[in-house]
């Protein structure tokens, strides 16, 4: 080595190791290949100094050849010599804390949470580690479902356990892609075993190869212990995406609980402050698990939040879980329809037959198939009448329906005159109610100066006059173009040509005369005269429609003979049965946020959007925005914006804590206040509190496996030292290349030698 | 105020009154139940002239359902032919096969809310119309044949209870009817039901009955009455609020 040094006019000492590179070492083909060009060339050399007699000047002549002939070759294969320098380093210790959620708990009988015990050891043995440190890179990390590097003493700051999720298998993938050969060589693990992805008592497959394949210990210290561990939690709420409103729901609640003796525990429903149900869960020993079924009525529709909570007790590890927050999405059952028919006709058997196929829908019609003048000619009990329930319809059910249709019906002596008092109260309270002509409807029914006049969208002059018979074709004023209940197609180009190609319709009630607040949706003009076609009306918080037409089932049966289909019938009524029971998209105002769910961190995007009384966006309209923490009952911030051009706007919010979210959107049009609200959640995970407890199996089987130790962390105890394989591991602090053919003396000898051979031979008198 | 005074009082509110309604009532004209008669060729497509009108003069004075009284007749090609959702085809003889065009007509008809009644006149088993008219529904229908009208059906209970199937005669003791998509379009009545309905100008029945007495006229034209019930209201009859007292109706007129 030192010789190699002084030729190489290096400082001896410098270096302790040398090794050759080729620069075409890695063409495995090359080297054969040169073998059998060698042995060639010495044959050719060979033969070519036949002619030289002098064996002695023949084999100093052959030896020239091959020695140029080898130097040629030793510069095309580009040889470099690497001067190095190596010296022994550390190897790595990975020390692993997990800082998840369940290090949080606390052990009974001191009330240390889990981490606390960790820190607790950490700060009594520092003379451990430090003597750890003289032989290896002790290196920290804080460990979870996530690996995260530590600093080697600042523990106390950095370890907190905030972890949503605890998954050795990824984190151990994780250290041997840091961790190349073999420099390893074992780790020490903090943790209560609490891996959410390992079954009770078993070690899977996966994990178990993952960990043999280090050949290196683990050392397990646990963290915490089972014994006396006190909680009661719920630990899931299962139930349906969407219920429906007024119709039973049920939810399946999971209740754990361990070291809680044998109690009866109330579990309790609620939504706001309402109890909505309640169920003694009886708590036994040996008994950890216990599903209750719940069922209850959700009242509202939109996005319900109902709490389900159970007792606190004095001990419990874990507080958080004694209560849980779940969400429903209520939606309306199916519209209950009422439909009384003043007579059987073709446009209630059209429309019947277009309701009763909907599976929104949920009809009852009645058809008055006989007045008091008819002579059946038979006996009553020949007959499949049954005399009309007004009674019950209009009293007792009357609220459980969500619209009510008079379809050319004239109500006496059907319904006595004061139930026309309560359909009047029950639209002011949000009902629907909906008038189709005929010549039993508006003062042909006897209705005028009634409650239903009142609510109705047209008064009624006392006599029927300006009747028009003949044909009409209905289309959609452009004002009112984007009125939902005209939107046949999605695209308003496409609705217009929809209009345009339904067939004519034939005879109009007369005689009606639009309120001031109505809106005129369609009207024909007859002798001069405009006549409401289609007139809608709010009515305190309902809404009312006049149709002053018995003709509209034409827009299905004749269109049909037109070669089109009842379709555009269908969307029609699906339309007006959507304006008229407040579906959400027909309101004037709403509001929606991107998403329902928000993790923490995540900002929350609100938009949303106004429109005037005839659906057109309503541009520059202030607005006042407000956000509500539902689970807190708390207002968070009220905020004054103005829709844009397009009559929307958007606001982003941050949500700093977990829980349920309101957010109210507030217009003032005509003294009249427009709202809409929208619901979201902040939500952090949970499932560290799923299975809390202790998992002593699997710390033990990890420390087996790897010929680790398995301790328990106890306060003031100290513990049995792990110890490590120590195996150097070499690595090169320094080194230095010296290309061995880009140089002068290499190519001068292949020169010299060639100049010799070419002279001696001269002087022989070869060629 | 004399007498006579009032009297003219009282007729001019009458006539004014009956004006007014009279111009209401003449509104929504195509919502009232017309029974055109189909056209066809070969054989007599209007073997009982008076048969639909005097339906139509029943079930108006028997129910609640406004009519159109005045006879039509209409071929499958005519461009009226969805003003009216009620048709009625009758005949005692063959006819000429449907052309296919006339078929595809007929079809869309029934399948997008048409009705179709259909109605052997010949008082015949198997009759020259009886093969014609399985020849036609057979080609109109391929994958959907006539089939017996069950006696819970709610034709049977539209507005009469009927446990009895008649007509002029008594070919059959059954209804037939093609059914799409649950609702009943097609019905084919084999009894003559025409033939029991029609009078002539004067009232007086047109055609004497064979095998029965008035009952049997009586049970037709109830029959003919409930048919055009169901094309009005379809299977209103079956919902489940009217179920229990129709049965319980049905219960004690059975037991009678």
């Amino acid at each position: 080595m030192k010789l190699l040094l002084a030729l190489l006019g290096l400082p001896p000492g410098e270096y302790n190791d040398w090794e050759i590179h080729w620069a075409l070492s890695e063409a495995g083909w090359l080297f054969p290949a040169m073998g059998v060009f060698f042995l060639l060339a010495l044959w050719f050399f060979w033969t070519s100094l036949a002619r030289v007699t002098s064996p002695l000047k023949k084999g100093f002549l052959f030896s020239l050849r091959i020695l140029a002939f080898a130097l040629l070759i030793f510069v095309l294969l580009q040889p470099s010599l690497e001067m190095k320098q190596k010296s022994a380093a550390k190897n790595a210790v990975a020390v692993l804390l997990d800082d998840s959620l369940s290090m949080s708990i606390k052990t009974l009988p001191a009330g240390k949470r889990r981490f606390d015990l960790v820190r607790e050891a950490l700060d009594q043995n520092p003379e451990y580690f430090a003597r750890l440190k003289e032989n290896y890179r002790v290196e920290f990390y804080l460990v979870s479902d996530q690996l995260r590097p530590a600093q080697s003493g600042g523990m106390t700051g950095a370890f907190k356990p905030l972890g949503v999720d605890t998954d050795f298998g990824g984190v151990l993938k994780k250290i041997q892609e840091r961790y190349p050969e073999d420099s390893l060589r074992g780790m020490i693990l903090f943790s209560d075993g609490a891996d959410l992805t390992q079954l009770p008592n078993s070690l899977s497959p996966d994990l178990e190869e993952l960990v043999t394949g280090f050949q290196a210990p683990i050392h397990t210290f646990q963290a915490g212990n089972n014994e006396g561990f006190k909680d009661l939690g719920i630990e899931r709420a299962e139930l349906a995406d969407f219920g429906f409103v007024f119709q039973p729901a049920s939810v399946t609640v999971t209740l754990v609980a361990s070291s809680m003796g044998e109690k009866n525990v109330p579990l309790v429903l609620k939504e706001g402050n309402k109890i909505l149900a309640s169920k003694i869960v009886e708590i036994r020993p040996g008994q950890t698990r216990y599903q209750v079924e719940m069922a209850f009525t959700p009242e509202a529709v939109g996005k319900r939040i109902y709490r389900l909570s159970v007792p606190l007790f004095a001990g419990e590890s874990i507080e958080s879980n004694n209560a849980r927050e779940f969400q429903l999405q209520v939606v309306r059952d199916r519209l209950r329809i009422l439909h009384l028919n003043g007579r059987p006709s073709w446009d209630t058997r059209f429309l019947r037959e277009v309701l009763i196929n909907n599976p929104k829908v949920d009809l009852l019609s009645f058809f008055i198939l006989r007045t008091l003048s008819d002579d059946v000619a038979a006996t009553t009990g020949e007959l499949s009448l049954i005399p009309f329930p007004s009674n019950l319809l209009f009293t007792d059910y009357l609220y459980s329906f969500d619209l009510i249709i008079f379809h050319n019906f004239k109500y006496a002596p059907f319904i006595d005159k004061k139930y026309l008092l309560n359909i009047k109260r029950y639209v002011e309270n949000g009902g629907a109610f909906l008038m189709v002509g005929g010549d039993l409807s508006f003062q042909n029914g006897g209705y005028r100066n009634t409650p239903i006049e009142d609510i109705l969208p047209v008064r009624f002059k006392s006599t029927p006059d300006g009747i028009y018979q003949g044909k009409f074709q209905l289309l959609p004023p452009d004002r009112y173009a984007n009125h939902p209940l005209f939107r046949l197609e999605k695209d308003s180009d496409a609705s217009r040509r929809a209009w345009r190609s339904l067939p004519v319709l034939n005879g109009l009630n007369g005689g009606l005369i639009p309120k001031k607040r109505a809106q005129v949706l369609a009207a024909h003009s007859a002798s001069g005269k405009p006549l409401p076609v289609l007139a809608a009306m709010k009515s305190g918080k309902g809404r009312t429609f006049a149709v002053a037409t018995d003709s509209l089932w034409n827009w299905n049966f004749r269109s049909v003979g037109q070669g089109g289909s009842g379709r555009y019938y269908q969307k029609f009524w699906s339309n007006l049965l959507a304006w008229l029971t407040d579906d959400p998209a027909t309101r004037l105002i709403q509001i929606e946020t991107d998403k329902e769910q928000y993790s923490s961190g995540e900002k929350v995007l609100i938009q949303f959007k106004v429109l005037k009384e005839d659906y057109n966006p309503d541009p520059d309209r202030p607005v006042k925005l407000s956000i509500r923490s539902i689970s807190k009952k708390q207002d968070l911030l009220s905020e004054d914006l103005k829709t844009d051009a397009e009559g929307e706007g958007s606001f982003e919010f941050h949500p700093a804590e977990d829980g349920f979210y309101s957010v109210k959107i507030e217009a003032e049009r005509d003294e009249e206040i427009l709202s809409s609200q929208a619901e979201f959640r902040r939500f952090s995970q949970t499932l560290e509190f799923e299975r809390p407890l202790i998992n002593a199996y699997l710390l033990k089987k990890l420390a087996e496996k790897t010929g680790g130790l398995y301790q328990v962390l106890k306060t003031g105890e100290d513990w049995k030292e792990p110890t490590f394989p120590r195996r150097e591991r070499f690595a090169d602090a320094r080194s230095k290349t010296i290309g061995l053919s880009d140089n002068w003396w290499a190519y001068g000898l292949i020169v010299g030698f060639l100049f010799v051979d070419w002279w001696l031979r001269r002087r022989a008198g070869l060629s | 105020m004399t007498k006579r005074t009032n009297f003219y009082l009282t007729l001019g509110l009458i006539v004014v009154q009956w004006a007014a309604s009279g111009a209401v009532w003449a509104m929504g004209e195509y919502s009232r139940l017309a029974i055109p008669q189909i056209k066809y060729q070969g054989g007599d497509y209007k073997p009982r002239p008076q048969a639909v009108e005097s339906l139509l003069i029943q079930t108006a004075k028997r129910t609640s359902v406004e009519v159109k009284r005045e006879f039509l007749e209409l071929s499958l090609a005519s461009k009226d032919l969805y003003r009216y959702p009620f048709l009625y085809l009758a005949g005692a003889a063959a006819f000429d096969p449907f052309s296919s065009e006339e078929l595809k007509i007929l079809r869309r008809y029934l399948s997008y809310g048409g009705f179709l009644l259909i109605d052997d006149a010949s008082a015949e088993v198997h009759s020259e119309f009886d093969r014609s008219v399985r020849e036609m529904i057979s080609q109109l229908f391929p994958h959907n044949p006539l089939q017996k009208i069950p006696k819970d059906h709610s034709i049977f209970r539209s507005f009469y209870l009927i446990d009895e199937v008649t007509g002029r005669a008594r070919v059959n003791p059954f209804l037939e009817g093609v059914s799409l998509k649950g609702r009943t379009a097609l019905v084919y009545s084999a009894n003559d039901l025409g033939g029991a309905w029609a009078r002539d100008k004067l009232g007086h029945w047109k055609y004497d009955l064979i095998g029965g007495g008035q009952r049997q006229r009586k049970l037709a034209i109830r029959l003919g009455i409930n048919i055009a019930m169901y094309a009005l209201t379809l299977d209103y009859k079956k919902d489940m609020v009217h179920l229990p007292i129709i049965l319980e109706r049905l219960r004690r007129y059975h037991s009678q």
